[in-house]
């Protein structure tokens, strides 16, 4: 891992177009500003694995657990 | 109509107008972008199975089918991707996964689809949850 030392209002920068900027330090908690290209996805990381976590628990639906689906949303 | 193999459904023969792309993956699965989704003329549910694995099958729903009062922000730049106009032109599905008797509803990554162009990304909804519903 890649490890800098910043101060309040200096930037990293990753790549030709994304700066991370340090703006804030209270306590234990460090508030950053990020610019990037909008198709660049921002989220925080604990976010994105939990969602990255449900999405495989779901990935390998069975025909039987299917079937049971399809008649609990039974069209009337 | 096109074969699809699955791992658990057998073969498929599915209207190639199914196919949905996304060109982002769904989180997770950057690298499956193909999929298609199969509707019941008799229920709700929707199968979504990858074309690129045959491994990878999710069971969806159109979201207002269980909750009609869902609302949702959705970026400018997942509009301008879809090519959607409105969020209301769009299709909004969520992912159903079953545990016993429980049902887990995951309002939270709703995947958007344009259903002109066949197009769909999958969103994270910050404030929104799973939901468990009992299956009877």
């Amino acid at each position: 891992m890649l490890v800098l030392t910043r101060k309040i209002n200096e930037s990293i920068r990753i790549g030709d177009d994304i700066t991370v900027r340090v703006l804030e330090i209270k306590g234990s908690q460090v508030r950053l500003g990020i610019e990037a290209p909008e198709y660049v996805k921002i989220y925080r990381d604990e976010l994105y694995r939990k969602v990255v976590k449900e999405n495989l628990k779901a990935s390998r639906i069975d025909f039987v657990t299917f079937e049971k689906l399809k008649k609990v949303f039974r069209k009337k | 109509m096109i074969e699809v193999r699955t791992a658990r459904f057998g073969v498929l023969k599915v209207p190639e107008d199914n196919i949905v792309y996304f060109p982002e993956g769904l989180l997770g699965f950057s690298r499956l972008k193909k999929y298609v989704l199969l509707d019941y003329k008799d229920t709700y549910v929707k199968l979504l199975q990858s074309l690129d694995d045959p491994d990878i099958t999710f069971g969806v729903i159109n979201v207002f089918e269980i909750e009609p009062s869902y609302e949702f922000k959705i970026p400018e730049s997942v509009l301008r991707l879809l090519e959607l106009k409105r969020i209301k032109d769009a299709e909004v599905l969520v992912i159903l996964r079953v545990e016993g008797e429980k049902i887990f509803v995951n309002f939270q990554i709703p995947l958007v689809i344009n259903p002109i162009n066949r197009k769909g990304v999958q969103i994270i909804v910050e404030n929104a949850s799973v939901k468990v519903y009992n299956m009877h």
